[in-house]
């Protein structure tokens, strides 16, 4: 690579950094000060704001996971490969941080820290699947077989997520438990000014997405040439 | 409905995790990047 | 067409004959399912619970825990003289190899599940002869579930030096869905409900075995690959 090129692709991170800081800070503004305070749950609501972006970026990072699981296997490019390690990596942390906030919103709103409700217990098994997915990575040495095998487990664990939806939807609708559910806020009788402010919390955190895959990206690609070069020493001496 | 401390232990946690997070990111990315111009010059010293 | 049957049926044969020399396999997985249930019956205070309520879900742990010994068992066993190598290098498809072990840990397993059947309604005290056809169904299915991920998966994880624990690991997550499934089915049949009431979930069950087997004839190239 040049030194322009790199010079150019700085200058495109620093704009991305910059765009989504500005973003989050937009969205803060927005969460905190100009968003009306909801009627049924009070304050505690606001936290939808970034609950709800959090899952769509970790839901997000898995579809990525996924697409690029299938582009490794057909084009075995080990660029693949790297995408869906960071993606999948930064998936886990979102989906942490969806776990944590959804039983501190549960609490107040339905008195329980848990509930076996659908959308919480198929949320925590896709965790424990990409969880695992890590695992995999984690336990192989680095090569061609890791990323095949990574990128099986990614495609198969995808796949599952429609089942994974509807065993835990009718496991639970026998049991018509939560009644609490319906009144999550998310319905169509939103007032416009938090629908405005949602949006701009999901457009920051796709920004933060991006951003995050980019860091991710070259640490894998600065471990691949520490790597080659350490091999090439040894080689050649 | 007085449930701020709820609200505040969300923030923290969520803010608190991001920033980790990319702190721990870059902190890693600074180690690697010097790993590799060690790495290089030690290469170039040999030739 | 038949002589990818005669592969397939050439593998299953070869588990076979070992299982038959060897015998560790099948009384090891028997033992450990049968340890499984009375150690629930022992942690579940049956005076209390209906034992028709828990049953269904303590019967399929059981299936699910002695069939991973299984699973773990039909790949390394390849591995450890270099068996793998061997049937790689025969001039055979790798789909026929997966196949060749789906099917025999299929039987397997089966075979240790008609076992521990007569000794569940024993222990629970639960009449399964009425309902004997619709479980079969249901068990059947859930099998062929377990095992067409659950082969998959131990192919892949018999290449890794931890197997044993990451196996479970993989798999589990990806089982909740039928796991969910066939507890419920078989819950609902042994309290007398009929095979139409639950058509949803067989149609769940049922999918899922058809595109994990779908997946791994898709992905086996890519795992038995040296």
């Amino acid at each position: 690579m040049n030194p322009d090129a790199v010079e150019e692709k700085q200058e495109e991170g620093n704009i991305l950094v910059w765009l989504t800081g500005f973003g989050l800070l937009m969205a803060m503004i927005g969460i905190f000060i100009y968003v009306p305070t909801e009627r049924t749950e009070g304050v505690i609501q606001r936290i939808m704001y970034f609950h709800v972006p959090c899952a769509w970026l970790s839901f997000f990072a898995f579809f990525v996971v996924f697409i690029c699981s299938i582009l490794f296997l057909w084009k075995k490019d080990r660029e693949w490969d790297i995408y869906a390690h960071a993606s999948a990596g930064i998936g886990v942390v979102f989906c942490s941080l969806v776990l944590i906030t959804g039983p501190i919103w549960a609490r107040p709103i339905w008195g329980a820290w848990w509930v076996w409700d659908a959308r919480l217990t198929s949320t925590l098994i896709l965790w424990l699947i990409y969880v695992a997915y890590l695992m995999l990575r984690a336990q192989s040495d680095a090569g061609s077989m890791r990323a095949r095998y990574a990128a099986v487990l990614g495609i198969v664990g995808f796949l599952n997520i429609p089942f994974i939806h509807f065993s835990v939807l009718w496991w639970r609708t026998f049991h018509p438990q939560p009644k609490v559910i319906t009144n999550e806020g998310i319905g169509k009788g939103m007032d416009p000014s938090m629908l405005a402010t949602l949006g701009l919390s999901l457009f920051a955190f796709t920004l933060l997405y991006f951003l995050l895959m980019g860091e991710r990206v070259r640490q894998e690609k600065l471990k691949d040439e520490i790597d080659r070069l350490k091999r090439e020493k040894l080689y050649s001496s | 409905m007085d449930n701020l401390g709820f609200l505040f232990a969300a923030n923290v946690c969520v803010w608190g995790g991001i920033v980790f997070y990319v702190y721990t990111l870059k902190q890693r990315n600074r180690a690697l990047e010097k790993d590799l111009d060690l790495l290089k010059e030690t290469l170039s010293k040999e030739r | 067409m038949n002589l990818f049957l005669s592969q397939v049926s050439a593998i299953v044969w070869k588990d076979f004959v070992t299982e038959l020399k060897t015998r560790e396999l099948f009384s090891a997985m028997f033992i450990f399912a049968l340890l499984v249930i009375l150690i629930f019956i022992f942690s579940v205070n049956l005076s209390i619970v209906k034992a028709s309520e828990v049953g269904p879900g303590i019967l399929w742990v059981a299936f699910l825990f002695s069939g991973t010994l299984g699973l773990n068992r039909s790949f390394v066993l390849e591995k450890e003289n270099g068996c793998l190598m061997g049937l790689m290098l025969a001039p055979a498809d790798r789909t026929a190899i997966y196949f060749g072990k789906l099917i025999s840990n299929l039987v397997f397993l089966s075979i240790m599940e008609l076992f521990i059947l007569p000794l569940f309604m024993i222990f629970f005290n639960i009449d399964l002869i009425e309902y004997l056809l619709p479980l079969l169904l249901v068990i059947f299915l859930g099998t062929l579930g377990f095992c067409a991920l659950g082969t998959l998966l131990s192919s892949l994880a018999s290449n890794l030096k931890t197997r044993e624990i990451m196996l479970p690991i993989l798999l589990y997550p990806l089982l909740v869905p039928i796991v969910i499934g066939v507890v419920r089915m078989t819950g609902q049949i042994l309290a007398g409900e009929p095979l139409s009431g639950m058509m949803n979930w067989i149609g769940l069950t049922a999918s899922f075995d058809i595109i994990y087997i779908g997946v791994s004839i898709m992905t086996i190239d890519h795992i038995l690959e040296e």
